[in-house]
């Protein structure tokens, strides 16, 4: 529409917003991972229960914005749940089989999906001040679009103050790096591992709710995101946060262009950069483990 | 020292008489039961029984967990397919060796790339590499009739050291030459893990670590284990397209991969036999439970955690369960 200019400002905006929805997932993952030492990979299912949670609260009639709290909090507690049922059983024995395990919950939680939702896509009905476009640069760029940035960037900074400033977030952090020692000081390791679920499923939901309006929900919209989420923290270094950072923002871009110039292979673009980047850095971009 | 030696010879001799009396069961299953349904549910229960195998060779005895084993079964099979069709519609080893070669041509990269990283990354790489693999053949509509399948592959004769069987659409004979190859593949398999190269893949899933200090490669061992069961799945591939004649993209989904890590999970890992056995009972359930309900997933999944919440050693492992239960 607008010229160069306005195509080129369309691509970093949407790269910003496709790569921040992918940290967010992430990050969650990430944060599972780094104190509990679970790779969930029913994370992506849970991306999905949000979106759809987050749909049927606003059918029925709730606010946008107050939907973009509960439904994440029903998917903490979910998560809550899966943690004591399922995962605390088998926490001592290989990590094998807890990858089997979340494997399993998540075609379940697909079934589940499937189950209540059916298979037609749906959509969240936004307030009208979000369904607009604001002219930025050459282009007409949609409100809501910013409004998923602003949030992204809210609930990162959100989390940056939670992890680097209270109590918690300290004893969080000390628990990723020297979990024995953390035991030993007295601090019940059962609640850091139920924490680590909760925000990392409470995270799930946020991105599930924003990525509502942006894309489809439909039962699969869980599988491409798992799968995006593992390349961002495998490129970014398992459990490191700012890794994780840095690879979603690269995701982002890497897909956006792709897509806006070959469409349909773009995400078998994202893999072979993927394998390009493993092949010489195994470990990732920042290495494992820097919980900050 | 002597009762141990009769006691482990006479173990290994109980194993070659009940392998003996299962293929002889099998092999005149077809002549016994003569409903085409039930020798061609058979003959797919050994395919996927030994895609399964192969899967344990990684899982139970390498401890690589590959979340889609079946992408490579995909391969293979898509491969013979597509040389059936094109090269040569009657040359079936020379279309399973092309399948082989392409299968290990894709594999060596992909694994070489896996391998380096650790174990957790490994099994997130082959879900990612598989569903790359999966959305390829799926979009390749040119080469593969993309979500219409693999459509019109012949279905040649096939003889075994000169005996002709006949052709492979033929439930019996396509039955007789899965057997045949399955046993090899078995055998094959058995000799392999009890060789000093098993027990370099054995001692890497107990301990990498030490294993590295005793001066093995870790990698390499690593990267042998990953081709020599991706080429077990090329030959399941191949056997599957030359039985159904047909392959669609489904075949390669995280789901049907999900599948397989069940068969693998049902039978027990670690024991070769195992995930063969599991192989007949997940698609003996799928067959039936698929009938009843169109929420297969929800049961899939839900079978999948209980299994490894309560079963973990499968059903090989159903001996020791009935002594601890008997126990108390």
């Amino acid at each position: 529409m607008g010229g160069a200019l306005g195509t080129s400002v369309d691509i970093i905006l949407n790269s910003l917003v496709l790569g921040g929805v992918f940290l967010i997932v992430a990050i969650g993952l990430n944060i599972i991972y780094g104190l509990s030492r679970v790779m969930n990979l029913a994370h992506g299912s849970l991306y999905a229960f949000g979106a759809y949670a987050g749909y049927t609260l606003v059918s029925l009639g709730l606010n946008f914005f107050v939907a973009l709290l509960v439904a994440p909090l029903i998917i903490a507690v979910v998560g809550v749940v899966i943690e004591r049922v399922i995962i605390s059983p088998v926490r001592k024995r290989s990590i094998v089989y807890t990858l089997i395990l979340t494997y399993g919950l998540m075609f379940f939680l697909d079934g589940l999906i499937k189950y209540f939702w059916g298979n037609e896509p749906r959509f969240i009905e936004l307030p009208a001040f979000l369904r607009q476009t604001v002219p930025i640069a050459g282009t007409h760029y949609p409100v809501f679009r910013l409004a998923t940035l602003f949030i992204t960037a809210l609930t990162m900074i959100g989390l940056m103050l939670f992890l680097g400033k209270t109590k918690v977030g300290l004893i969080l952090r000390a628990a990723s790096s020297i979990p024995e020692m953390v035991s030993c000081l007295g601090i019940n390791m059962t609640y850091v591992h139920v924490g680590a679920f909760a925000l990392g499923c409470f995270l799930a939901g946020i991105a599930g709710v924003i990525a509502g309006p942006l894309y489809t929900i439909d039962p699969i919209m869980g599988h491409e995101m798992l799968l995006s989420s593992f390349v961002v923290i495998v490129i970014g270094g398992l459990g490191s946060l700012r890794g994780a950072v840095l690879a979603a923002l690269l995701i982002g871009v890497v897909q956006t262009l792709t897509e806006f110039f070959i469409t349909d292979l773009a995400m078998v673009i994202v893999y072979m950069m993927m394998a390009v980047i493993l092949a010489f850095m195994p470990r990732g971009l920042l290495g494992e483990g820097r919980f900050e | 020292m002597l009762a141990l030696d009769t006691g482990a010879k006479g173990k290994r001799f109980l194993g070659i008489a009940a392998l003996l009396v299962v293929v002889a069961c099998l092999a005149l299953f077809p002549f016994v039961v003569t409903n085409r349904f039930y020798i061609s549910l058979v003959n797919e229960m050994l395919i996927y029984g030994l895609l399964a195998m192969s899967l344990d060779v990684l899982l139970g005895y390498t401890g690589l967990l590959s979340f889609m084993h079946n992408a490579y079964m995909g391969v293979g099979a898509y491969t013979v397919g597509l040389f059936l069709i094109h090269v040569s519609p009657s040359s079936v080893w020379l279309a399973g060796l092309a399948g082989i070669v392409v299968t290990l041509l894709i594999a060596l990269p992909v694994g070489w790339v896996q391998v380096r990283t650790g174990g957790l990354a490994f099994a997130l790489l082959t879900l990612a590499f598989g569903m790359m693999f999966y959305t390829i053949v799926w979009k390749w509509y040119d080469l593969t009739g993309g979500d219409d399948g693999l459509m019109g592959v012949p279905q040649p004769d096939i003889s075994l050291g000169g005996i002709s069987l006949g052709s492979s659409g033929d439930p019996t004979s396509m039955y007789l030459f899965t057997l045949f190859m399955v046993l090899i593949a078995f055998l094959l398999t058995w000799r392999i893990i009890h060789s000093p190269f098993g027990a370099v893949l054995e001692a890497i899933r107990e301990n990498e670590e030490r294993a590295s200090f005793v001066g093995i490669n870790v990698r390499r061992y690593k990267l042998y284990g990953w081709m020599y069961a991706c080429m077990l799945a090329s030959v399941s591939g191949g056997l599957f397209i030359l039985y159904r004649g047909y392959i669609g993209p489904t075949t390669m989904s995280a789901f049907a991969g999900a599948g397989v890590l069940m068969m693998v999970l049902l039978g027990g890992m670690g024991t070769l036999w195992g995930p063969i056995v599991g192989a007949g009972i997940f698609l003996f359930m799928q067959d039936y439970i698929s009938t009843m309900t169109e929420h297969w997933e929800l049961f899939v999944g839900l079978v999948v955690i209980l299994l490894v919440l309560f079963m973990p050693r499968g059903f090989a492992g159903l001996g020791d369960y009935v002594m601890r239960f008997k126990k108390g």
